[in-house]
């Protein structure tokens, strides 16, 4: 993959997650997850992983973060009031955060696998796409089928949960 | 494998999948449809039994997703009859709007039951869990006109899902220890590998959702109101089928595919494992379920509280382990699981008649109503475990067979336990009788009953309602004259 698209991407990335902290506006951090989101899929398909790609725009970016703003809208959520920093839970925060870092890097230090460099994965020829949808109708097919059950009980429920009963 | 083949070997399920659709259809139709739906939904039941029984004896379908062996078929049939029975009790909510969502959510939900029961493959297991509690959680909280059952659902919702949650993170660390999914490959795996901190985690993580399902201590702070609040045919439900189910699907998880990690719950010899963690949690539900269950004065929220205590006596079998203590479980289970049906119905057509469920809406039910009466004395001394009835055979083997493992008798102290929780019980299952038997109307109730409303219904139109609690106290004293069919069935059916 070419560097400075990695770089772009980790930048957009990076910029957007930050910004979903930092927004008051909920809907506002929603959005940008959104975009941080799509900034992961472009990382993953630049890295051949074309089905967890799509997958990753599809599921989060599509279904959980429209969920997400559903509920934001549907609560009425209004701009966060700006709080006092408690300044004890500020450094507390910071040490912690720091000592999970620090923890991390000891961790990937030590870890032999994390010392090799990956295989490409075009060099492995992974037809995931087309892998991923043989189990589903081979191996997993009786469970796939019960999802399918599955749906239909989550929608019967909310249509009977939800319906005002006319009287 | 083609789908005609998995056809025939899930033939159970997929009639009762298309019975559901079909009830769902019939809903739709204008008019007072709740008799035609009742009917189709009994008919497909009893339909599905009879495929149950066609099913080749031995079968097994995706490496143990579906496997068919006499236990499975034999707890299907159990699951299916509960079913059927649940659904008798529904009728009895006259008032209930959308009886054919209600029905067909009943019957998705026995779906799940028998995919649960028939599976020895994590993943299914898992599904097969998610599909019972989500039917559940909408059953508990379907009556929209009682803000109660409202808060029965939504407590049932929150709690299950952290616990599914849990589970699903367990069994997660479980497959990432054994990098397979069939319980047989992971009793395997498990046996090379020793009792380490990330196992164990799975293991308590994975027992943690069965605890709820069964509503153990302490997992059982929604039990009370799901079980009041919540329609009287949901909460009969979910205190016996879902019951059943997840005791078969426990017993199959720590007895096969932990079975290297049992450990032991004896009083000078604990061993890491899942043994003491079951055993901890059934001490604990006996003393909590017991001593809380004295104070109350709703019946379904004794039911409640006498179901955690139940709990508890049924995982002393588990814990016992071996093919003694999981057939005491699940014969215990079975007969718990009718009782309570039972005392349910009993529950539903004394609130049908006074509008309540406090123990002063029970009182002088003699007069009313002999036969109710009479079957709310059989289901309550069964329930404590008086013989000749069912519950005292129940616990007589669950308490052997928790006696006869180990050396010196190691799980003493969890059977000396049991007895006393059961001694305790029996106070307040005779209370109940008491307020039938004893005591007299209370003024409200008279004059609530001589008070010839339009809207009462006649003792004549749940005759269906009465025969099968008939037939219910029936089997009770049955299996407890005679235990031995059962038994036998379920010792043999046993690997």
């Amino acid at each position: 993959m070419s560097p400075i698209l990695f770089w772009l991407f980790a930048f957009v990335m990076l910029v957007f997650g930050a910004a979903v902290v930092i927004n008051r506006n909920p809907i506002a951090s929603a959005l940008s997850l959104v975009v941080c989101f799509m900034g992961l899929s472009a990382l993953f398909i630049s890295l051949d992983a074309f089905f967890i790609g799509i997958i990753q725009v599809l599921v989060y970016a599509g279904a959980v973060m429209v969920l997400f703003l559903f509920i934001i809208m549907l609560l009425d959520l209004r701009v966060e009031e700006r709080r006092k920093i408690n300044l004890v839970a500020f450094v507390g925060g910071l040490a912690v955060a720091f000592a999970l870092f620090v923890q991390i890097c000891f961790v990937v230090d030590q870890l032999g696998a994390a010392k090799q460099a990956f295989p490409s994965l075009r060099a492995a020829k992974m037809d995931d796409v087309h892998n991923v949808g043989l189990l589903l109708f081979t191996n997993y097919n009786l469970p796939f089928q019960i999802i399918g059950v599955l749906v239909l009980v989550a929608t019967i429920g909310v249509v009977v949960l939800s319906k005002r009963e006319l009287r | 494998m083609n789908y005609l083949e998995l056809l025939k070997l899930a033939a159970p399920e997929a009639v009762v999948a298309v019975t559901a659709l079909v009830v769902l259809a019939l809903g739709l139709a204008r008019g007072r449809v709740a008799g035609i739906c009742s009917a189709a939904a009994a008919a497909g039941l009893l339909f599905a039994m009879a495929a149950v029984v066609m099913l080749p004896p031995n079968a097994t379908l995706f490496g143990g997703m579906h496997v068919i062996t006499p236990l499975t078929s034999l707890f299907k049939t159990i699951c299916l009859t509960l079913a059927f029975f649940t659904v008798i009790l529904a009728r009895s909510d006259r008032s209930a709007r959308n009886q054919g969502e209600y029905l067909a959510l009943l019957l998705l939900a026995t779906i799940g039951l028998m995919l649960l029961v028939g599976s020895e493959e994590l993943l299914m297991i898992f599904i097969g869990l998610e599909l019972t509690g989500l039917s559940l959680y909408v059953m508990a909280g379907f009556d929209k006109t009682d803000p109660r059952s409202a808060e029965a659902g939504l407590k049932y919702f929150l709690f299950g899902s952290t616990a599914s949650a849990f589970t699903l993170f367990g069994l997660s660390l479980v497959y990432g220890m054994c990098g397979t999914t069939g319980l047989a490959a992971i009793g395997g795996k498990l046996d090379a590998i020793p009792v380490q901190p990330l196992l164990a985690a799975g293991i308590v993580m994975t027992l943690i959702g069965f605890a709820f399902k069964i509503a153990a201590a302490p997992f059982h702070l929604w039990a009370p109101d799901a079980y009041q609040g919540a329609p009287v045919a949901s909460a009969a439900f979910i205190a016996s089928g879902s019951k059943v189910a997840s005791f078969v699907v426990l017993g199959k998880i720590v007895l096969v595919g932990f079975a290297p990690a049992q450990g032991s719950a004896a009083w000078h010899g604990l061993i890491a494992g899942w043994a003491p963690v079951l055993a901890a949690l059934a001490a604990l539900s006996i003393v909590v379920g017991n001593l809380v269950a004295l104070a109350q004065s709703n019946v379904r929220r004794l039911l409640a509280y006498s179901a955690v205590a139940h709990a508890g006596y049924t995982l002393l079998g588990l814990v016992a382990g071996g093919r003694d203590g999981f057939g005491a479980t699940l014969f215990y289970t079975t007969v718990y699981a009718f009782t309570l049906v039972g005392a349910f119905g009993v529950v539903a057509l004394v609130r049908r008649e006074t509008g309540g469920d406090d123990l002063t809406h029970f009182r002088a039910l003699r007069s009313r109503s002999p036969l109710l009466a009479g079957c709310m004395a059989i289901f309550m001394l069964s329930l404590a475990g008086l013989p000749p009835l069912a519950g005292f055979f129940g616990k007589f083997y669950l308490f052997s067979a928790a006696l006869r493992t180990g050396a010196n008798h190691g799980l003493l102290w969890l059977v000396a336990l049991a007895l006393f929780g059961s001694l305790i019980s029996l106070y307040y299952y005779l209370a109940v009788l008491k307020a039938i038997f004893v005591e007299e109307p209370s003024p409200a109730t008279t004059q609530l009953l001589n008070d010839p409303r339009p809207t009462r219904t006649s003792p004549s139109s749940d005759f269906l309602e009465r025969i099968s609690l008939a037939v219910l106290a029936l089997v009770v004293l049955f299996l407890g004259v005679l235990p031995g069919g059962l038994v036998t069935l379920i010792v043999g059916a046993l690997p």
